[in-house]
């Protein structure tokens, strides 16, 4: 199994259904060959430095893998015919990898999701806290006039 | 042919990447990629940043990649 990176780029007139179905067969074409997917970040609309296909802004989906290089191969296939897929780029990061390192990189970024995502609670709770401070402090001069 | 010496590229200049090996090249990271393109987008050359020829070869092959990926623009300043 090779590690890869891919990024792909959706057109923004996409529903999101569409875009999860574009993302349900990649996944499917890694899994089909034994793959595993290691990580799998959206990172949403993006103004585009340059027009592609008309286009101003797009959609990036950024996955990681570990997979085979036919996987790659069909991945790429794919994306070539269809029309919601803008452009991809596939990079090997690693050459091989064993179950356990694909096991830790798995364990890996689900500790990086978790963590992020305990911060953004944090910093929920935080912004939480000082609006109560902020309305107990107007409600006190309030009161007293 | 002994040419009176002009103008020596004057300080030496330390590989930014080598003297601090926190430095990631990512082609995804646009914001350290951009230090290192001029305004319209061209890549600098080696011998005005002062890297050394590994590390400019990593970082011409990242910003070409993010190009691909219209990360980066090709030409023209990325703020159209």
């Amino acid at each position: 199994m090779r590690r890869y990176e891919l990024i792909f780029i959706l057109r923004p007139s996409l529903g999101e259904a569409e875009i999860t179905n574009v993302i349900d067969y990649t996944t499917k074409i890694i899994s089909d060959e034994n793959g595993a997917v290691i990580d799998l970040n959206k990172w949403g609309m993006k103004k585009l430095a340059y027009p592609i296909k008309k286009e101003l802004q797009g959609y990036y989906v950024y996955c990681e893998y570990a997979g085979t290089p036919a996987a790659v191969a069909e991945i790429e296939r794919k994306y070539r015919i269809d029309d919601a897929v803008l452009k991809y780029l596939t990079i090997k990061t690693a050459d091989s990898m064993t179950a356990e390192e694909i096991q830790a990189a798995i364990g890996e970024t689900e500790a990086r999701n978790a963590a992020a995502a305990k911060e953004a609670e944090e910093a929920a709770a935080a912004e939480a806290e000082a609006a109560t401070a902020e309305t107990a402090e107007t409600e006190a001069p309030a009161a007293q006039e | 042919m002994a040419r009176p010496q002009k103008k020596l590229f004057s300080r030496k200049k330390v590989c930014r990447f080598c003297a601090d090996k926190e430095l990631e090249i990512n082609y995804k990271d646009v914001k350290t990629l951009r230090n290192f393109v001029t305004e319209r987008g061209k890549i600098i050359p080696r011998r005005i940043l002062g890297t050394c020829a590994t590390h400019q070869r990593q970082l011409c092959e990242a910003i070409k990649q993010a190009r691909h990926i219209a990360l980066l623009p090709y030409s023209g300043s990325s703020q159209g």
